[in-house]
């Protein structure tokens, strides 16, 4: 057992070294995904492949870097100094074919000691489709090729291997040099590594890198010793798997908090499909863990595998979230497993609101959906341009027990993903923004409200035509931006094209666009995959999720849903809708029309269809009695006018469910959920 | 502090340079003489009313020269300025009500703030990484304060939509009415065209004259339009009021005789007159522990040190910069506070909570020091003010390094049985370790923290830092940085005579410097070499003729070219001298080489790739005037002499106790080697030397550590 000092000591300093490696990857990287987008990352690992620190990108690979060195240690023979492979095979622990690792093994003594290992995501990796998310694949065979190749033979850049893989890139030059940006980290911490080993000996370094562990563990453990034994869902829905084909797939979560342990259990999701949006159980188990090291480890305990120890994943095989050979998997990381974190991020939620201790932890959602637009382009040179815009990092977050969601909040996978400047995507792309800005009621409504997203349209600028592979992970009918305790969901993540425009008279003259209804053209709304081409003088729009609320939107006070409409946030006639809030012109409450309308809105909740008892028997959260609950099926657009344009609102499949006490009439629930026979029938 | 010598008021002497440096809790004044002698002084600040602090310290050195305010003014040269002004001014959000104009569909920029960089930017990571309780920052313009421009430029710097005058005509008045004080006018693309940002700046002096502008393609020549507007708003926010203080401190000064208008130190380690000084508030914001630098590369000049790396640890943090050959390191994008970035040439300095008054605490798994510090109230156990928790302070008095009862030269009364208790009760008893191995773990994690960041500042540019000389100053530096030195293999520690005022040497002595950016994405190819080389010259008249607003002859500057470069693609650049003010075709190739070189050092073998072009990003010229400046001369005063030999135990985590010679700093004398285990007690500062190290003192007073003796 090492002394808690030197412990600390050592462990800072591997700490500090892999974020080095971590700074060279920001540095030397051409792709805006992993300088602005946070896209990658970095660990140093045992000998036997456990993560021992992982750096600051992104958190679906702290737990799959892992597995991919495991990969690494079966597959390659008589390893030497300065040796490096490269892999980004899902099926041996790439998260998708983009996500590639490189893994270098550090010798002491003719011996492994330890492992050097990121992963970063490359522009365009080949497949079918520009970008590398294959949205038109339908088995493995469409998807891009899985390489598993010696990129470092004793230090020495092996140039077959590097030519194998640019060369079967659409931007051989970004991925070029994202590759060396890889093998200078591995070169940073290799170097520095040595030197620690030189100082402190490796007992003392192997020592500190196996207590590290399991301190998280059992740090980990203690913490969930301290929440309640129970079970709490979790789902999402995805609506459209490749282009052409809609279907409508669920993730359904069930976690169960058991003493010491959580279990994920992923029993009555839908069947694997011909699409690349599945998931890998690597990917699924790496989707699971990110809302424990957001909201449970913070910045308390340490991001290694001490957490991976702590839970349990099942999924069924030959599914959406466990998908087997020869299923395609190359959007996986925006498809699927986007919604495992979707689902997870719910269940943790609920799970911490029903802690005394930990509920201001609960946070539902945090960017629901990955709306990924990959912009791709033959410039007036004859070069080819490709990049994957960063917009969809402009989404919101939920409330939380004691404060609104945070706006443009980035990802609930890094706390560092952010959105690029205008002019830096204007200067890769052949692009002109008409507007970014934020979408007003876009926030779920709630007592603490979701965060608000934001919104951008783009045309054509100096080129003829654009190529779009749109990859919104889900939202066009449904918005997986769940709230919690009677918050409403927030805006779903869409996008629109509007063809044949007057765009370019437009910008010449005084009256600049507005919006998009604004445009003379043809308004189509897209279905959440879509092969596109935008042509000059189309104008393409769209924007992520917003945050879901939480708690009741009657619970807000009148005050705060005035400077909402003051800010921006919330429309009037919204904030009349949802929070039963009106204002003066002057802008501050009118009392006496707030009371009659929330007064309406307590009436009207009286009228739902009786759902007996309610299951659990707790007593209402607001009113203490335990009568039970009434339920209200309603269309979708009631949680506000940013969800299912492409149905005005109201599409074939979805509708919210509003559970209220059947006592106070306190709204205690609200959830997205398939459209059934009419209630009547069903009994 | 008055260790110099008496100085008879012999109307013949000048003061070449004054330097007074106004931080947040004392204003410091250094005083140079013609002779090169140097003396300084100490108050404290007045942050109610800035002025006076300036004034109390001259009142403190005039008493000490036994004259007057007036005759010391009537007899200075330079008179330079550092100031916390701006920089509170922001941090407490107390600037001009500002108007913004964005481009029109564009009005959201600050508010979306490039989503979590406008919310955790700039913070330390174990905060940044808490997802649901960080909140982002109080916003320095209202939402309702920003007004579209119908207008745009492209990408290409064509004009996309002409500007429409009508509306911004209204748009200003607007403003206006609703109280705006100030404007800053930041539109898409405005640094590659400024005709647009030109043209609103007419229209807004029509509108509202003598309104202070800012533009952003003057403040912030720079693609990215976030931290282009962040630069230009804050500027806007921040400079009304630096050019009043700025102005009223320079007429006060000149009233009472003093000749030259005053010069101020910029976050680049450059210093502007005072004249033009609100045109680029944003730059002072944070210059506060530049000065440090500027006195380190000054110093390392007459020591013969070309590569440097300071170190000042305070109170609440600990600060490390890099200079290497004369060169301050930069940092292209730092941030002035939580969410806001700015683009901004500005020397890097890296910060953590690492200070004396850093709380050590447990979470019952691992012993932490800070970066929670007890700051100065509380402040440690021992100060008896009521804290409770163990500071790296306490942990210096329970080991032994410092002495209770003569800290601060005895100012302040330290009670050690607090520091004990508060160690054994939070430290030691939940980790099971006796008292003084918890104190010593204490000093031990701080240290290694310390290395840490030394090593990052130093190997993040492609730097050993074994190779590098260390300087030591502030406060709480000198207990620390010999044990930290020895963990990063550096074997010259210099302990500067002026340390305790470090700053306000360099203030004293900072160039005048004036810098203009111009971003012009460009290949590296033989036909852009005319582009390239109008770049230059554009850039040097731009520099020259501020030296000349200045009062400058431009003649007698010099003037520094640098690229910045990338790999076509990337999203980084690279920062680069460029030796003379135009290329020509063949240093296409030699430009090339300078990139390549430099890259591959800082990132290994395998990374460099001769099929990538390079492109040039932007262009910036540097005009630097020297400020004269006497060599420094030998102290000559007489050491007091130590009658009674002192000592004290000091537990050390290796080998326990041990007996360290006790010295009083006044006793130094230049020459003799003294050895540790010592500890060097001086007014301001304790210095603690372990076994092994040695310190000798050079004529200027300053004090040269080895860390461990050769073995």
């Amino acid at each position: 057992m090492i002394d808690p000092i030197t412990f600390e000591v050592v462990k800072h300093r591997l700490w500090q070294i892999n974020d080095e490696q971590g700074l060279a990857i920001k540095t030397i990287s051409a792709s805006p995904i992993v300088v602005e987008g946070n896209d990658y990352n970095v660990g140093l690992f045992t000998a036997d492949a456990e993560l021992v620190t992982a750096g600051i990108g992104s958190l679906v690979h702290v737990t799959t870097m892992g597995d991919a060195v495991a990969s690494v240690i079966k597959g390659a023979d008589a390893l030497q100094a300065g040796d490096a492979y490269m892999l980004n095979d899902p099926f041996l622990g790439a998260l998708h074919q983009n996500d590639v690792v490189v893994a270098s093994p550090l010798m002491r003594g003719g011996k492994v000691f330890m492992w050097i290992a990121n992963v970063l995501h490359h522009p365009d990796v080949g497949g079918i489709d520009e970008g590398s998310f294959c949205i038109n694949a339908r088995t493995l065979d469409d998807d891009p090729p899985r390489f598993f190749m010696k990129i470092l033979d004793r230090g020495e850049l092996v140039t077959e291997s590097e030519q194998i893989f640019v060369n079967n890139s659409r931007l051989p030059d970004a991925v070029a040099l994202d590759l060396r940006a890889q093998i200078g980290a591995i070169n940073v911490a290799t170097e520095r590594l040595q030197a620690l080993l030189d100082e402190r000996g490796e007992d003392i370094v192997r020592d500190v890198m196996t207590q590290s562990i399991d301190l998280a563990e059992r740090q980990v453990r203690d913490f969930i010793r301290g929440l309640p034994n129970g079970s709490w869902s979790g789902e999402a829905y995805m609506d459209g798997v490749r282009v052409g084909d809609e279907r409508i797939c669920k993730v359904a979560l069930t976690l169960t908090c058991k003493d010491d342990t959580l279990h994920f259990d992923y029993t009555g999701s839908s069947d694997q499909v011909d699409a690349a949006v599945n998931s890998t159980i690597s990917a699924t188990v790496a989707g699971s863990a990110v809302p424990l090291y957001s909201f449970l480890c913070q910045g308390d305990i340490d991001w290694n595998d001490g957490l991976k120890r702590c839970i349990e994943v099942f999924a069924p095989e030959g599914t959406v979230v466990n998908a087997t050979y020869p299923a395609p998997v190359s959007i996986s990381t925006v498809g699927f497993r986007w919604l495992v974190t979707v689902a997870a991020t719910q269940a943790v939620a609920r799970m911490f609101d029903s802690s005394v201790d930990h509920r201001d932890r609960a946070c539902p959602s945090w960017n629901s959906s990955s709306n990924c637009n990959n912009i791709f382009a033959m410039l007036p040179d004859g070069r080819r341009t490709g990049s994957l815009l960063s917009d969809h990092r402009g989404s919101g977050a939920a409330g939380r027990s004691f404060g609104d969601g945070f706006h443009h909040a980035g990802t609930v996978t890094s706390y560092a993903s952010s959105l690029g400047n205008i002019e830096s995507a204007e200067w890769k792309l052949p692009v002109l923004y008409l507007y970014r800005r934020r979408l007003k009621d876009s926030a779920g409504a709630g007592e603490f409200r979701g965060g608000a997203t934001s919104e951008v349209a783009i045309t054509p600028y100096g080129v003829n035509e654009l190529t779009l592979k749109l990859t919104n992970t889900a939202g066009t009918e449904q918005t997986n931006a769940h709230g919690i305790n009677g918050g409403y969901p927030g805006a779903g993540s869409q996008s629109v094209i509007v063809r044949e425009t007057d765009v370019d008279d437009r910008l010449d003259g005084d009256t600049p666009v507005s919006g998009l209804k604004d445009l003379d053209g043809t308004l189509t709304w897209l279905p959440s995959k879509a092969d596109e081409i935008i042509h000059k003088g189309d104008v393409y729009g769209f924007w992520a999720a917003g945050g879901g609320g939480f708690g009741d939107p009657l619970n807000r006070t009148a005050e705060k849903v005035a400077e909402d409409i003051r800010t921006g946030i919330v429309s009037a006639p919204e904030a009349a809708r949802l929070y039963g809030v009106a204002v003066s012109p002057d802008g501050s409450v009118d009392e006496r029309a707030t009371s009659a309308l929330r007064d309406a809105i307590n009436t009207s909740r009286r009228t739902g269809i009786d759902a007996g008892n309610m299951e659990t028997a707790n007593p209402c959260p607001a009113c203490g009695n335990s009568d039970g609950v009434t339920r209200s099926r309603q269309p979708m657009h009631r949680a506000g006018p940013w969800i299912a344009r492409r149905y005005d609102g109201d599409g074939p499949n979805f509708e919210l469910q509003e559970t209220n006490c059947r006592s106070c009439a306190a709204l205690i629930d609200v959830s997205e959920v398939l459209k059934q026979p009419a209630p009547a029938e069903s009994h | 502090m008055n260790n110099s010598p008496p100085v008879s008021p012999d109307s013949r002497i000048r003061f070449s340079n004054i330097g007074v440096d106004t931080g947040g809790t004392f204003t410091d004044l250094v005083l140079i003489d013609d002779r090169g002698l140097i003396r300084t002084e100490k108050s404290f600040s007045t942050p109610e009313a800035r002025e006076k602090g300036v004034f109390d310290v001259l009142e403190c050195a005039a008493r000490a020269l036994n004259t007057s305010i007036s005759d010391i003014l009537s007899r200075t040269d330079i008179f330079a300025h550092g100031t916390t002004a701006s920089t509170n001014a922001l941090i407490q959000r107390r600037g001009a009500r500002v108007g913004v104009l964005f481009t029109a569909g564009f009005e959201d920029t600050m508010a979306i703030a490039r989503g979590p960089i406008g919310r955790v930017g700039g913070l330390p990571q174990s905060q940044a990484m808490d997802f649901i309780h960080t909140e982002p920052p109080e916003p320095i313009v209202p939402r309702d304060m920003v007004r579209g421009v119908v207008e745009r430029i492209g990408s290409d710097g064509e004009i996309v939509t002409p500007l429409n005058e009508d509306a911004l005509r209204r748009s200003v008045r607007e403003l206006v009415a609703d109280g705006a004080e100030s404007i800053a006018v930041c539109l898409l693309w405005a640094f590659r065209n400024a005709e647009h940002e030109e043209r609103v700046a007419t229209i807004c002096e029509e509108v509202a004259p003598g309104i202070p502008i800012s533009l952003s393609h003057q403040i912030a020549p720079k693609m990215g339009e976030f931290e282009r507007a962040v630069t230009t708003v804050i500027n806007a926010y921040i400079g009304p009021l630096t050019q009043e203080y700025i102005g009223d401190l320079d007429r006060g000064l000149a009233a009472d005789g003093l000749a030259n208008s005053i010069q101020v130190i910029t976050s680049t380690g450059g210093a502007a007159r005072a004249a033009n000084v609100g045109q680029q508030a944003v730059s002072i914001v944070n210059s506060g522990p530049v000065g440090g630098l500027v006195a380190a590369r000054f110093l390392g000049d007459q020591l013969g040190h070309e590569k440097i790396i300071t170190a000042d640890m305070g109170g609440t943090s600990f600060d490390v910069g890099l200079i290497d050959g004369n060169t301050l390191e930069e940092d292209p994008r730092p941030f002035l506070d939580q969410g806001l970035p700015v683009t901004l040439p500005a020397v890097k300095l890296i910060t953590i909570g690492a200070g004396g008054g850093s709380i050590a605490w447990t979470d019952g798994y691992r012993l932490h020091v800070g970066p929670q510090s007890a700051g100065a109230d509380p402040g440690p156990a021992a100060y008896g003010r009521g804290g409770a928790d163990p500071t790296v302070t306490d942990a210096l008095v329970v080991c032994g390094i410092v002495d209770p009862d003569n800290f601060f030269g005895g100012a302040y009364k330290l009670d050690p049985s607090l520091s004990e208790r508060a160690i054994m009760d939070r430290i030691a008893i939940p980790l099971g370790l006796d008292l003084p191995e918890a104190a010593a773990g204490i000093l031990e994690i701080v240290n290694a923290r310390m290395a840490n960041l030394i090593r990052k500042v130093s190997i993040e540019s492609g730097h050993d830092p074994s190779g590098f000389a260390l300087y030591a100053y502030g406060g709480a530096t000198g207990a620390h940085c010999a044990e930290f030195a020895r963990h990063l293999g550096i074997g010259k520690l210099i302990l500067p005579y002026a340390g305790p005022v470090f700053s306000a040497l360099g203030v004293a002595i900072a160039d005048i410097a004036y810098s203009h950016t111009r971003s012009e994405p460009m290949p590296l190819t033989v036909d852009r070499i005319e582009a390239i080389n109008a770049n230059f010259a554009t850039l040097r008249t731009s520099a020259a003729a501020d030296m000349q607003a200045a009062g400058i002859d431009p003649a007698e500057c010099t003037f520094r070219h640098r690229i910045e470069m990338r790999y076509r693609g990337q999203m980084n650049e690279v920062t680069l001298d460029w030796p003379s003010d135009r290329l020509d075709p063949g240093d296409i190739d030699v430009l090339r080489n300078l990139f390549e070189a430099y890259y591959q050092k800082r990132f290994g073998a395998g990374t460099v790739r001769a099929e990538t072009p390079l492109e040039l990003i932007s262009f910036r010229v540097e005009a630097t005037h020297a400020t004269r400046r006497p060599a420094l001369a030998a102290r000559d005063e007489t050491a007091i002499e130590q009658t009674v030999p002192k000592t004290r135990p000091v537990y050390l985590r290796d080998t326990g106790y041990v007996d360290a010679d006790i010295i009083d700093f006044a006793t130094l004398k230049a020459g003799p080697t003294y050895h540790g285990p010592a500890v060097i007690e001086r007014d301001t500062t304790t210095i603690w030397l372990p076994p092994g190290a040695t310190a000798t003192m050079d004529p200027y007073g300053n004090l040269a550590v080895i860390p461990q003796a050769a073995p």
